[in-house]
Order: C-alpha cells, then sequence, then structure tokens
C-alpha cells in the first residue's frame, strides 16, 4: 500500500500557495491549464452550481424561504415541497476551494477560534457568514457568484455520518441568533456481524419518520404554509426515478474503455447531491445516459489508451486539485466508479416495504441504502459493508486498484480508511491500493509534485500487479 | 478491594489512579466479567445490573501512539487513539468485551477498527443519537434493549427490571456522595487538591458502583478531617473539556500556584450531576439521563425560543459552577480533531466571559509532549488575572 502523506499535515517550511484566479464559471481551479471534461454534461455542471447559489440571492425577492442545509440529510424532497430555496454550505465551500479562494474565509473562522482541524467546508462557510454579517446581511465582496443569501432557516441533521451535520447548525447560529435552526435525526442499524439489522429497521424506520415529521412541523411553522402532501409523494417519487436512473447512468461506465471516470463524475454528482426532488435534476441524468450510449457505441474513452481501471474507493476529493484526475488520465489509468456521491442505489435492489406515506418511504429508502450491504458482509468472515461494497465495484467494473482519500479536517469520510484498505486486502485480494493525505478546501495540505510522484509509484505496482497477473 | 481504614481512602485513590484497572483485573481472576467502554455516554446502570464490572478507559498521555497509528488515521481524536493504542499494546487484555457507545465520529468511524484489532468475546455498539425530542428518547429506549439483549446473551443471564432498578438507585447514590467531596472544594482553600481530586475521579470510574461510593464515601470523611490551612490567596481555577483523565494538566495549573477548585470534564461534573429518574420501566429514566441530563457537546439542545435560551440549557450548570465555587478563570482544553466540542469553543468562550470571568482556550494533545507549551500559556493567563 502506498501512502501519501503531506503536512498539516504537509506544508513545507517556507512554502507557501499562492491564491490563483480562476474562470468565474469554471468548477476547478486554474493554476494552468482547466481538467478537460471529458463529457459535454459535466460541462453543464457549472450553470447548477451557480443556478443554486443564485437562487438562494434571488429567493427574497420572489417570497420564498431560504434554509442552509446539508447535503445527505434525506430532507430535499421536504424543502422543495414547501418551495423552501435550500443554500448547500458544502457546495459554496467547494466552489471556494475549487477557486483555490477559501483562505480568506478559514482565516476569519480561525480568528474566532475555530480550530484548522474542524471540517473546513463548514470552518469556511461560518468565516463567509462572520463577513457577511459585519456587512448587514450585504453581499460578500469576491464571494463566487455572489455566496450565499442570509437563511431564514438552518436545518441539520444528527446522525451516524457526520458530526458537523449538527455541530456546523449550532455554530453558525452563533453569529445569526434570529435564526432558527432545526436538527432532525435519520440514523441506520450499526453493522454487528452477530446481530440481524433486520429486526432493528423497524424502529430505525420509525425514529426517522418522526424525525421527519417534526422537519416539516418546523418548515410550516417557518414558512407559514401547509405542507402539500401530494406535491410532497410527487416528488419523492421523481425522486425514486433519479435515484433509478442516475445507477443506470453510472452503470454504463462499466464498458471498457470508460466513456466518463471520476474526475467528471465529481461534477455530475451536482443535480443528485444538491437537486434531488427536481426535474431538472432527472433530465441531466437522462442526456447524461444518452451521452455515454453514444461514447460507449463510438468507443470514446475517458484515456487514449486505457491501461489501468481503478476505483476512487472512499473519501471526497482535494477540489483544489481535481486536475489531478487529468494526471491519472494521462498516464492511462481511468477511474470508471467510485462510492464517493454515489448515494443512491436501484430502488429494486433495496427491497423498500410498501407504504402509503411519502416520510415513512423516505426513511425506508435511507435505512436500506446503509443496510443492503450487511447480508454480503455477513457472509464473508472478516469482511464489513463498506468493503463489500468496494469489492462489487472492482468486480463489475473490473478494477486493478483502489485509491482512497483521507482529508484531514474530515473524520466523517476519512477515518476508517486505513482498515478498509486492509480489510480489503485480507478478506479479498492483495490489490494496489493507494492513500493520498490531503484536505478538501484547505490548501495548504497540498503539494502537487509530491501528489504526481506518489501517483507515478502507484501506477508502477499496478504495473506490476498486472506483470504478475499475467 | 483494599480494605479501608482511617487514613487509606486516598493513597488507595491513588493506588488505582497509578495502576489503572487494577481492581478490575483482581475481579477477572475472581471469575467476573469485565466490560470496558468509552465515554460519559457508557450506560453503566445497564451493565452494574447484569453483573459485570464496567471500567471506563482511558489512555496514557506519557506513552507515544507505537502501534495504534498502523491501524487508526492520525485525523482521528487524540484521546481515542491513544486508549486504542494501549489497547492494541494489550494494557486491557483483561477485557472480555466492550462497548462503545456513538459520542462522535472519532469513534462510530473507527468501531470497526476497534472490534476486529481487539477482537474481544462480547463488543456492542450503541447507537446514542445526538437530538433530545421525544422521538429520541423513545429510540434511545429502543437501543437500550437491544443492549441489554446483547448483555443477557453474552452472560447467559436474564437483566431484570428490578435489577436495572436497584443500579439505578447505586448509582445515583454514587453521583450524590461525589457531588458531596466536590462541595469540599468550594472552600478557599479547598480542602481537597485538584491533583487528587483528578486521582479520586480517575480511581472511581475503574471501580464497580459500591466500590466506589465507599472509596468517596472514605475520601470526604478523612478530607473533611483536614483543618483549612492559611495561605495566600491563590486564582480559582476551572477546567473544561472532555475526557482528561490525568494529573499532570492539573498539576502544571496548581504548580503555577492556582487552585483548580471546580471542573467541566467528562469524567468529572458533567458525569455525577444528573441523576436517573426513577421510573415505572427504568429504561425510560436512564434514557431520559444520558440523553437530556448529561451536557456533552455531542448532544444538541435546540429546543429553547432564543439562542440566548439555548445557550443557558447547554452552558447554565457551568455558570452555576463558577458561581458557587467561586471560580475567577477558566481553562477551556479541547482536544484537536474534535469536531463536537472545536465547533463551540466561540459560544463557551463568550457565554462564560459573559459572567465576567475571563478564558483560556487550548487546543492540544492527549499527551504530555506538549506539556511545557501548555504551562506556560497557563503561567500567562494567571499571571494576567492575578
Amino acid at each position: 500500500m502506498i501512502s501519501i502523506s503531506f503536512g498539516l499535515h504537509g506544508k513545507r517550511e517556507g512554502e507557501t500557495i499562492a491564491p490563483i484566479k480562476c474562470r468565474e464559471d469554471d468548477h476547478m481551479a486554474e493554476d494552468k491549464k482547466p481538467r478537460a471534461l471529458a463529457t459535454q454534461a459535466a460541462a453543464k455542471i457549472a450553470k447548477f452550481v451557480k443556478g443554486n447559489l443564485s437562487a438562494t440571492l434571488k429567493a427574497k425577492e420572489e417570497g420564498k424561504k431560504v434554509a442552509y442545509a446539508y447535503i445527505a440529510d434525506g430532507q430535499d424532497e421536504i424543502m422543495r415541497a414547501m418551495d423552501i430555496v435550500p443554500a448547500w454550505g458544502e457546495s459554496f465551500a467547494g466552489v471556494c476551494a475549487a477557486k483555490r479562494d477559501a483562505e480568506k474565509y478559514l482565516q476569519k473562522a480561525e480568528a474566532d477560534n475555530f480550530s484548522r482541524s474542524l471540517c473546513t467546508y463548514a470552518t469556511c462557510t461560518i468565516g463567509f457568514d462572520m463577513m457577511r454579517e459585519e456587512l448587514k446581511g450585504e453581499p460578500v465582496p469576491g464571494a463566487p457568484w455572489g455566496g450565499m443569501a442570509r437563511p431564514d432557516m438552518i436545518l441539520g441533521s444528527g446522525q451516524l455520518l457526520c458530526d458537523p451535520r449538527f455541530k456546523w447548525p449550532q455554530a453558525t447560529q452563533h453569529y445569526l441568533q434570529d435564526v432558527p435552526v432545526f436538527v432532525g435525526s435519520m440514523y441506520y442499524p450499526p453493522f454487528d456481524p452477530n446481530v440481524d439489522h433486520k429486526e432493528q429497521e423497524k424502529f430505525y424506520v420509525k425514529y426517522a419518520t418522526e424525525e421527519l415529521r417534526e422537519l416539516v412541523k418546523f418548515c410550516e411553522k417557518h414558512t407559514g404554509k401547509k405542507m402539500d402532501r401530494d406535491r410532497l409523494a410527487a416528488l419523492v417519487d421523481l425522486s425514486d426515478k433519479t435515484w433509478d436512473l442516475f445507477i443506470d447512468t453510472y452503470e454504463l461506465r462499466k464498458a471498457v474503455p470508460t466513456p466518463m471516470d471520476t474526475g467528471d463524475a465529481m461534477n455530475t454528482m451536482v443535480p443528485f447531491t444538491f437537486n434531488l426532488g427536481t426535474q431538472e435534476a432527472y433530465d441531466f441524468y437522462k442526456d447524461l445516459y444518452d451521452e455515454l450510449k453514444q461514447k460507449i457505441a463510438e468507443k470514446k474513452g475517458v484515456a487514449d489508451d486505457e491501461k489501468y481501471r481503478v476505483l476512487w474507493a472512499a473519501g471526497l476529493p482535494s477540489w483544489f486539485a481535481l486536475g489531478d484526475f487529468q494526471y491519472f488520465n494521462e498516464k492511462g489509468v481511468v477511474f470508471p466508479v467510485e462510492v464517493t456521491y454515489r448515494g443512491g442505489e436501484k430502488i429494486e435492489r433495496l427491497g423498500l416495504p410498501k407504504t402509503n406515506d411519502p416520510l415513512e418511504h423516505i426513511a425506508w429508502r435511507w435505512v436500506r441504502y446503509w443496510t443492503h450491504w450487511y447480508d454480503k458482509a455477513r457472509k464473508r468472515p472478516g469482511s464489513i459493508p463498506k468493503v463489500e461494497r468496494i469489492i462489487e465495484y472492482i468486480e463489475d467494473y473490473e478494477c486493478d486498484g483502489a485509491v482512497f482519500h483521507s482529508a484531514f479536517s474530515c473524520r466523517s469520510w476519512h477515518a476508517g480508511i486505513i482498515h478498509q484498505a486492509e480489510t480489503l486486502k485480507r478478506v479479498y485480494k492483495d490489490i494496489p491500493v493507494l492513500i493520498m493525505e490531503g484536505d478538501i478546501v484547505d490548501i495548504s495540505s497540498y503539494n502537487e509534485a509530491d501528489t504526481h510522484n506518489r501517483i507515478d509509484a502507484f501506477i508502477e505496482t499496478l504495473e506490476a500487479a498486472k506483470k504478475r497477473h499475467n | 478491594m483494599t480494605e479501608l481504614r482511617d487514613g487509606n481512602a486516598l493513597p488507595s485513590a491513588e493506588k488505582y489512579y497509578e495502576e489503572y484497572g487494577l481492581r478490575a483485573k483482581e475481579l477477572k481472576a475472581a471469575g467476573k466479567k469485565v466490560i470496558g467502554y468509552l465515554t460519559a455516554l457508557g450506560p453503566v446502570e445497564i451493565m452494574t445490573a447484569a453483573g459485570v464490572v464496567p471500567i471506563r478507559l482511558k489512555g496514557n498521555v506519557s506513552e507515544p501512539i507505537t502501534k495504534g497509528d498502523a491501524y487508526m488515521e492520525t485525523i482521528v481524536c487524540p484521546f481515542v487513539r491513544n486508549v486504542f493504542d494501549a489497547a492494541v499494546k494489550g494494557k486491557y487484555a483483561f477485557l472480555d468485551g466492550m462497548v462503545l457507545p456513538h459520542q462522535c465520529d472519532s469513534i462510530d468511524r473507527t468501531n470497526d477498527v476497534w472490534s476486529s484489532s481487539l477482537k474481544l468475546p462480547y463488543w456492542h455498539f450503541l447507537n446514542v443519537p445526538h437530538v433530545t425530542d421525544d422521538p429520541s428518547i423513545e429510540f434511545m429506549r429502543e437501543i437500550l434493549r437491544v443492549f441489554i439483549s446483547t448483555l443477557e446473551k453474552f452472560t447467559g443471564k436474564k437483566i431484570t427490571d428490578e435489577a436495572i432498578a436497584q443500579a439505578v438507585k447505586s448509582h445515583n447514590e454514587n453521583r450524590l456522595l461525589m457531588r458531596e467531596l466536590y462541595s469540599l472544594r468550594k472552600s478557599d482553600p479547598p480542602l481537597i487538591s485538584g491533583v487528587e481530586m483528578m486521582k479520586v475521579l480517575v480511581a472511581a470510574m475503574s471501580l464497580p458502583v459500591k466500590e466506589s461510593s465507599a472509596l468517596i464515601r472514605s475520601i470526604a470523611k478523612e478530607v473533611k478531617q483536614r483543618k483549612t490551612p492559611s495561605v495566600e490567596k491563590r486564582a480559582r481555577i476551572m477546567l473544561v473539556g472532555d475526557q482528561i483523565d490525568d494529573a499532570a494538566i492539573v498539576d502544571a495549573i496548581e504548580g503555577a500556584g492556582a487552585s483548580l477548585v471546580m471542573d467541566g470534564l467528562s469524567i468529572g461534573s458533567k458525569m455525577y450531576w444528573g441523576d436517573v429518574d426513577v421510573t415505572s420501566d427504568p429504561v425510560q429514566g436512564i434514557a431520559e439521563r444520558y440523553l437530556r441530563k448529561l451536557k456533552i457537546p455531542t448532544t444538541f439542545v435546540g429546543a429553547g425560543n432564543t439562542y440566548q435560551e439555548n445557550l443557558e440549557a447547554r452552558f447554565g450548570l457551568m455558570k452555576q459552577h463558577i458561581g458557587e465555587f467561586k471560580v475567577n478563570g477558566v481553562i477551556l482544553f479541547i482536544y484537536k480533531y474534535c469536531d463536537p466540542y472545536g465547533f463551540e469553543v466561540p459560544a463557551i468562550k463568550s457565554f462564560i466571559e459573559s459572567t465576567g470571568v475571563p478564558v483560556l482556550y487550548l487546543e492540544d494533545e492527549y499527551s504530555t509532549s506538549t506539556l511545557a507549551r501548555v504551562k506556560t500559556r497557563i503561567e500567562a493567563f494567571l499571571e494576567m488575572i492575578a
């Protein structure tokens, strides 16, 4: 296993990386040539990102409420059904990072004693909030596409996924004290090889459903509107269809050569992650599906000469260094599949019980999304669900190796990665693994030359493994 | 357990502090099952009712991490990493099992790492929610019932509601006794030093509840017999943080000429204020206590009508203690890579400062390797408030 480590890991003494001016419509860094996108669809993503931010700024004049929202909280359809405009902190911080312009916000938060070791999505956004408050709610000069509007409410979630999802809203309220905060709960049964999780699923679903009802009540109170149950049901149905289409589309990437890799997927995840429950998100994947079909028919791959297929096995990317995917591609390495941001599954594979209650359906979909790997993991001694998922992808997408990214400021995604890599080798087979270390937003942890050297070393292990195999 | 006689209670506590886990090892040798747990969220009442010996795990701040980093990322909470390192080095080889309550990401994201590395006969991840509304209490009851059923299977013994009610009574008594011992710190100077108190708190969390209560009772008796020494006035400090479980940092405070008179630690006042109510279903009272009465940053408190009301609900007990114990300086000691505590530093700092008491915020490691630096900061703070 190769481990890349930069200090915060990583900034060397005396070394500075200057902020780099970027094109306004590009979702990535522009220190040299921008990362080439393999699909036309991915090129449309900047409009989605910009549209989501702009929607928060326009909401006031349209008489809509804005909510600070956090991805993978199961709250999408509720917000959309009540015409609440979500302002996504993760997206805002990701854009700042991609533009290599997050430092001023990180420093602002740090000046009020938020440690650099905390989630940098959160500290970047809180720094922005602090600046906007100092400007009495006026736009912060230089914020990407005008930044986010001051919210009317903050919708967090306590769950098994990420502490900042409830600590970030609480910390934000310290600066926006008049803005009401709701924190609900979305849990799933933990994996225990000796305990049948199915016995527990019901009370987990009951709990998640009740918490979603609490969220509806909160939204009704703060919008002054009643939830339209039929509209909610229709949006939940639309989300199910989007889940299915999203997976159908991504499964086209099994083709050799793969028509799209993770570098693009870090863009094409935007509609699924931030626009679920909208027709635009569904239509986006329809276009992407058609485009990938066409590429497959024409045998157009991501790399000119596809030598190795690698899984992005875990971790959020360094948004300021998405160009590294292209570095892989130029060396003939492609990522036909990734765990990150693949936050859905074909609905039929989840075996969801029938219910007329759309909130209960969201709860079942959430719980089963996590637990549907458990039976497989139980059958392979020593395995865990996360590793079963990795094994399934390696086999389905014919991968030769796996790459993990460990971001220093995020325990949620990135703690436990060493164990996943070790377990993969122990219970499956000894395939080449690369663990990169860096951050999602904080560029001080990044050194491009070192990263590329380590990628080169990893490619050598891929070559050696292939030779052994042959 | 060492027989408690006049004058040997504090030395007994010191022994259990220095040789952490000594009593659990003795009980294991005598045929008892020993279950380790992490954090203040470990439901000791249920473990006591099951007839097992619960021991809250700690690391060793003087011991560098030498094995744990091969399994666990350095971005994980330094406390969790240190305890894990101790466990993989065999310090807790006497355990029959472990309970990992879901306190934070550093625990739930490493649950697999712990269980597969230690391979103990019993393992349980207790999925404690972060939210405290009524559905959360009901959910907490459900997960406590699952915990009970797994313990029953492991011990082969039914855990009756009567046994749980009895354990609740014993642990409530234990908390009351510890609060009484705390009250002996109100005098100026306090009758028991901060270093002594730290050793008592650590010893107490390693003992079965009745033995812990007997020890605290004896210590209180000894301490009450002390005469208040006439010494020059010293700053009265409160230490706030999560699991600080070593006397080194306290020694640094008291060695610099201050008295540590109170804490807001998860092995200290956070644990001992807030009893389990006696309820017809004893699990209900336990669920309510761990979610609503235990004021730790991983439970979201937001039911108030205003932000200020929520601050009072979150930190009000701390404010009360600042007044009762005549605290004139607070040291907020937060571990690096801790999102739950780290995200509330500005709120807690400004809340305490609004009472007129200055705050020193330190972000540091679970290690004495940085103690010299910490001492310098503490000395400067004490000079400032003198």
